[in-house]
């Protein structure tokens, strides 16, 4: 794995996070999820899968897979083990629905006034209840694939609406976009912005950091949106989107302070 | 900890000599100007600034047809490596990945791995020192061992834009090599894999499409009889034979001063050195 700022540590906890993920979507049934595509409107409106989706949630398996988290976590950090405490007792089932459905919409006002009541601290729901959501959605992204080609514009990923930040290359040198929260990927061109489109190659730039052969960050002078592009090709072994993105977190650092953002901005016109 | 091999298909290999470039480019080694050779061979052979070197062979096949072939020639890592045997100063080692690496810091220059290496990679390269002295250290592929580190392909396998080259497991690309062997030889009938024994394997194993002699490769390569006999035998003995030599001089040191204790021959100015 390539030198990263994330410590040692850190990066073993988040890839075996990722394999427990991987472990509990083999826990579902297939038909747990079952996404929509019919509405096509809502669809190109930029409208992400997740959201068509009817998915049964499984209370005991949400309660398993909480424990099991809180065990990891705790392994690695005994401190957590007081904060952490508790947390179970207040999830009964009729929490546990909304805490997924708040956290396929991403509503981080509702886990910090969710933590604020009961007195935790603020990041421990929305962490517990994204890292559990996931194996569904990457269950969705996994049965939708086939169907993904593109996305639209400035809507993020098709399946999840994570923002676009991450690309890889692939054989051939084709530019792939890899979303790291749904696993769920699809073709883009190699110039073009992810985020409002722009093909000019007088405004698309790409930063690279000196010393680091396999990355770049390909910028736009039109949105100011960037998007991190990694060469897997040169990889002895293909590591995960999310540990991917992980491990290239000093270019979003770098990007950030140069003043892109991962989403689209609409710049004034005079 | 896994083993790797750089796999080499020669038959997929168009001679574009990006890996030369990817090579010299990732490495920081200047380019070399040659003579013409009389065909589109840029180096003889490899260098201390070269590190892989396209060959373009013109070969009369079985039939009477011209086959042009060609080959990415560099250091093959071999599991019992010449050149690690022979090197006094312990200067050459095999890292965790079976690279074999020159510590440039140990090496002397003394040029004994040059000589004894089977595939003739490994040269000397010359340096002076700001006092103007001349010194010399040995220089070869390293199979872009600090790339491997970061879990990175070779630079040449990364650029290899024909699939000629792949970078994996051992038996993996092994296995790949013999099934290549057996699709190719109904165009090739001398195709074989080259991964030869006498040096214990080899850590770049090629697919050729001719006997080795073509690609003027050893056709069994062996560890010189020389080199086992200075590494295994005469080194150990030399180091115990030295054992024994300083021993018997602190044993003399020693009895020396006692002897003087007793006042014995002792002069004013402190023993018997010869000042």
């Amino acid at each position: 794995m390539i030198k990263s700022v994330v410590s040692k540590e850190y990066q073993d906890l988040q890839e075996e996070i990722v394999e427990l993920q991987k472990q509990w979507k083999l826990d579902l049934d297939p038909e747990a999820v079952r996404p929509s595509l019919e509405d096509q409107e809502a669809l190109n409106a930029g409208v992400p899968i997740a959201a068509l989706t009817v998915i049964d949630f499984k209370n005991s398996l949400f309660l398993q897979w909480i424990e099991e988290l809180i065990v990891t976590l705790e392994r690695y950090n005994p401190e957590l083990e007081t904060k952490l405490a508790g947390i179970i007792g207040l999830l009964d089932k009729e929490t546990a629905i909304r805490w997924m459905d708040e956290a396929r919409s991403f509503n981080q006002s509702y886990f910090a006034s969710f933590a604020s009541t009961h007195g935790i601290e603020e990041w421990i729901p929305q962490f517990l209840a994204e890292t559990t959501l996931r194996p569904y959605l990457q269950l969705i992204a996994e049965r939708v694939q086939g169907e993904i080609h593109h996305a639209v514009l400035g809507a993020g990923c098709p399946v999840c609406a994570e923002p676009e930040r991450l690309a890889v290359l692939e054989e051939e040198g084709k530019k792939v976009i890899h979303c790291p929260r749904c696993l769920a990927h699809w073709s883009a061109k190699r110039l073009e912005c992810a985020h409002c489109g722009n093909e000019d190659h007088k405004t698309i730039k790409f930063l690279t950091i000196e010393g680091d052969a396999v990355s770049q960050i390909q910028v736009c002078e039109q949105c100011n949106g960037y998007i991190k592009i990694i060469d897997t090709r040169q990889y002895i072994e293909k590591p995960s989107a999310a540990l991917l993105d992980l491990n290239s977190i000093h270019l979003d650092f770098v990007a950030q302070e140069n003043g892109y953002t991962a989403t689209r901005e609409e710049k004034l016109l005079n | 900890m896994t083993k790797y091999v750089k796999y080499v298909d020669v038959t997929k290999c168009d001679g574009c000599r990006a890996c030369m470039v990817a090579c010299k480019n990732w490495n920081d080694l200047p380019a070399e100007p040659t003579e013409f050779l009389g065909s589109v061979q840029s180096h003889v052979k490899t260098t201390a600034d070269t590190w892989n070197v396209l060959q373009y062979i013109e070969h009369e096949n079985g039939k009477g047809d011209l086959e042009y072939l060609f080959r990415h020639s560099s250091c093959f890592h071999c599991t019992d490596a010449a050149c690690e045997k022979v090197c006094p100063e312990n200067a050459i080692s095999y890292t965790k990945y079976g690279s074999v690496v020159i510590d440039q810091d140990k090496c002397v220059g003394c040029g004994y791995c040059v000589q004894n290496c089977p595939f003739e990679v490994i040269s000397l390269k010359e340096y002076k020192d700001k006092n103007g002295k001349e010194y010399r250290k040995a220089h070869k592929c390293t199979m872009c061992t600090d790339r491997i580190d970061e879990g990175l392909q070779p630079a040449c396998v990364t650029t290899c834009h024909t699939g000629a080259m792949e970078f994996g497991n051992r038996e993996v690309m092994i296995q790949k090599a013999e099934k290549r062997v057996k699709e190719i030889q109904g165009r090739y009938p001398n195709a074989m894999v080259y991964n030869p024994e006498g040096v214990g394997g080899t850590h770049t194993v090629y697919v050729l499409a001719e006997k080795p002699s073509v690609y003027g490769l050893p056709e069994n390569p062996k560890v010189p009889t020389s080199a086992v006999a200075w590494k295994d035998y005469a080194q150990p003995i030399g180091k115990m034979m030295l054992g024994a030599t300083t021993m018997a001089l602190v044993g003399a040191f020693v009895t020396n001063k006692l002897f003087n204790k007793e006042g014995k021959g002792l002069d004013e100015n402190g023993g018997g050195s010869d000042e």
